[in-house]
């Protein structure tokens, strides 16, 4: 059990102490403490539901996965009743690893040790030589199963936590449930993963991509300039935009943006722009369908969208057809993009990846990038979502090519002994507020974008490492 | 000598190209001028070797049982899924002003070994295996990633006796790759 005491770090600072509210700055000690990395892994890892992945990564009776919640291994399983369990990935007995591939199909799990064996639901079935009683009898069988964790099915994606009677999924989504809603559970039939994640690892601290993922919005403009040079935000043939030297992407830059008082965080980026150049017409003069037919939602193809009127509300439609949300993250170390691709011949084809970015000590993150289709896109609009997301999103992605190579150097300042000491700044700050007429719940801006969903992302670290 | 047959290989594979003849020279030094390119930062030449209907990928690898091999292979999501006019977009960006993943750009060492050449059913195409070993320093770091795979690639013989790259799938050896991505051409 933690004590109040873990609130203060061995040379007596406050965790809180690291935090300026009044001047919204975070001391740069947080990202390469291994003191601070320690809490965490039992404060916010061992607390927060966490993204495993989906599915429709173990579609059979049996399928099993290997994931990772903070620093502790667990086998993700289907049952033969189609149910998914997530056990710690440690044997009972002697603690070796139980499974050792990344994945498979076992109607038994049997540690190589010893051999003591577990069902897809953790429970134990025995151990070898039984007459002999190699497990004893000083603990019952029922206590010698699996560690198990308490997981949630969320729109086919695997949460899972160690924190047995904490709060609810939903009532850690919070409002940010009505907007996420909007992506997951937007169809009949559901998405699913175009293939096991890419992984790989990048020498900086988990948060330094946390936070990057509770909607930054400005670092595009910067660290993703190629974007509008020669990308696919570049104005090719538009003789003003090419004598000068300056690619402009501040009009990705303009929408509305939510947080929450749990960290979770959207960029909901307005479309009217989009509609107009593919279809010519005013958005404003459209309704919700002519919206949708015009531009369907990334992903979806004009055939799927009347599937949207069925799964989510008219205010909810209302929000997709005209400030979408396409890049964010959900606390602690998720992002997710649902965004509309600008392509060479002027029309748009949506990618849907999700990533969270794995803690493996305080200067080393293992970044996992699933990507996503409905389950009914047609097969041409699958390949060509695929292709587009892996070239500019995850490995080798055009894109977080770039984001994969400032963390480290993030993560290398904080160890300074005076580096340490600076401070991560959130201070532009909305004066906004909602626009009119918005329909959604949760703290909601609007105008160009704004630090207060980082903000808001370390307020509740803040929050979670200073609990009791 | 017998060179070795791809274990379970669906197609039967075309005939040796025997190791040190002119043939398999020529090819030889192909795979080491485009090392030497892309190692010297020569992308749009190295990208004039490029046929325009390469397909240029890096499978996923699992960790799988013995018995379940030939499934380490991931072919769905890929880490490279590219084709001639994607691979010219990244050579684009790498070489304008904010490529800030390769810029400044990484010390790179691409040791290309153990090539093995194989007739096709086509006179003008080869299939060429062959392993790279890169090793890729930034910044001031004192270690190197590695970055290792195999290469099968078609390298196809044109009308004017130049080669030009047709195919490349890069079988790589990491489950969990130990570079920060792959801003680099394998």
């Amino acid at each position: 059990m933690l004590t109040k005491t873990s609130q203060v770090l061995s040379d007596g600072t406050k965790i809180s102490d690291l935090i300026y509210p009044d001047t919204r700055e975070v001391q740069m000690r947080v990202l390469s403490d291994p003191e601070i990395y320690q809490i965490e892994m039992e404060k916010i890892f061992g607390k927060t539901w966490v993204l495993l992945g989906h599915e429709s990564e173990i579609p059979n009776a049996n399928d099993f996965m290997v994931r990772d919640i903070g620093g502790d291994s667990v086998i993700v399983t289907r049952d033969k009743n189609d149910d998914i369990h997530v056990s710690l990935n440690v044997c009972p007995h002697r603690g070796m690893r139980v499974a050792l591939t990344d994945c498979g199909n076992a109607q038994i799990h049997k540690c190589i040790y010893h051999g003591w064996a577990f069902r897809p639901n953790g429970d134990f079935i025995g151990s070898p030589v039984k007459r002999e009683c190699m497990h004893g009898n000083l603990l019952p069988e029922s206590e010698l199963g699996l560690k198990k964790a308490r997981s949630v099915l969320y729109g086919g994606l695997i949460f899972a936590t160690w924190n047995i009677d904490g709060p609810s999924f939903d009532e850690f989504l919070g409002d940010a449930k009505w907007y996420y809603d909007i992506l997951f559970l937007r169809s009949d039939k559901g998405m699913e993963v175009l293939g096991p994640p890419q992984r790989f690892m990048v020498n900086a601290n988990w948060k330094t991509a946390g936070e990057q993922s509770a909607a930054d919005g400005f670092h595009t403009l910067t660290l993703h300039r190629w974007l509008g040079e020669v990308g696919n935000y570049a104005k090719k043939g538009d003789a003003a935009a090419q004598e000068s030297d300056e690619p402009d992407l501040t009009p990705e830059m303009y929408g509305v943006e939510v947080s929450s008082p749990h960290g979770h965080a959207l960029r909901c980026i307005d479309l009217a722009r989009k509609i107009r150049r593919l279809t010519g017409l005013e958005p404003d003069d459209l309704s919700i369908q002519e919206k949708l037919n015009a531009l369907p939602p990334a992903g979806m193809t004009k055939d799927m969208v009347e599937q949207l009127a069925r799964n989510l509300s008219e205010d909810q439609l209302k929000v997709l057809t005209t400030m979408p949300p396409q890049v964010g993250g959900m606390f602690p170390n998720i992002l997710f993009g649902f965004v509309y691709i600008p392509q060479p011949d002027g029309s748009v084809v949506g990618s849907m990846t999700l990533h969270t970015y794995i803690p493996r000590g305080p200067d080393k993150l293992e970044f996992c990038n699933w990507i996503f289709a409905e389950k009914d896109a047609p097969e041409e609009l699958r390949e060509k979502m695929l292709k587009q997301t892996i070239q500019l999103f995850g490995t080798s992605g055009m894109v977080e090519q770039d984001d994969s190579d400032t963390w480290p150097h993030m993560t290398l300042s904080a160890k300074g002994a005076m580096g340490k000491h600076m401070t991560l700044k959130y201070q532009a700050m909305y004066e906004t507020g909602k626009p009119a007429g918005w329909p959604g719940p949760g703290i909601v801006n609007e105008g160009f974008t704004k630090d207060d969903t980082q903000w808001h992302w370390w307020l509740y670290w803040n929050e979670l490492m200073s609990a009791e | 000598m017998q060179q070795v047959q791809e274990k379970s290989a669906e197609a039967p594979q075309g005939q040796a190209v025997p190791v040190g003849s002119a043939e398999y020279n020529a090819i030889l030094t192909f795979l080491y001028e485009e090392a030497a390119l892309l190692d010297q930062l020569r992308l749009s030449e190295w990208g004039e070797r490029l046929a325009t209907d390469l397909v240029y990928t890096a499978p996923l690898r699992h960790t799988r049982l013995g018995v379940d091999h030939a499934k380490s292979f991931v072919r769905s999501v890929m880490h490279f899924h590219d084709d001639y006019r994607s691979v010219m977009g990244r050579i684009l960006r790498l070489s304008g002003k904010s490529a800030w993943a390769e810029d400044p750009p990484s010390r790179t060492r691409r040791l290309v070994t153990n090539v093995l050449v194989r007739e096709t059913a086509k006179s003008d195409e080869f299939e060429v295996v062959s392993y790279l070993l890169m090793t890729r320093s930034r910044f001031s770091e004192s270690h190197v990633d590695v970055i290792s795979c195999e290469r099968r690639d078609v390298i196809r013989r044109e009308a004017d006796g130049t080669f030009k790259l047709a195919k490349r799938e890069a079988l790589l050896d990491q489950s969990v790759l130990g570079t920060a991505n792959l801003a680099v051409f394998l």
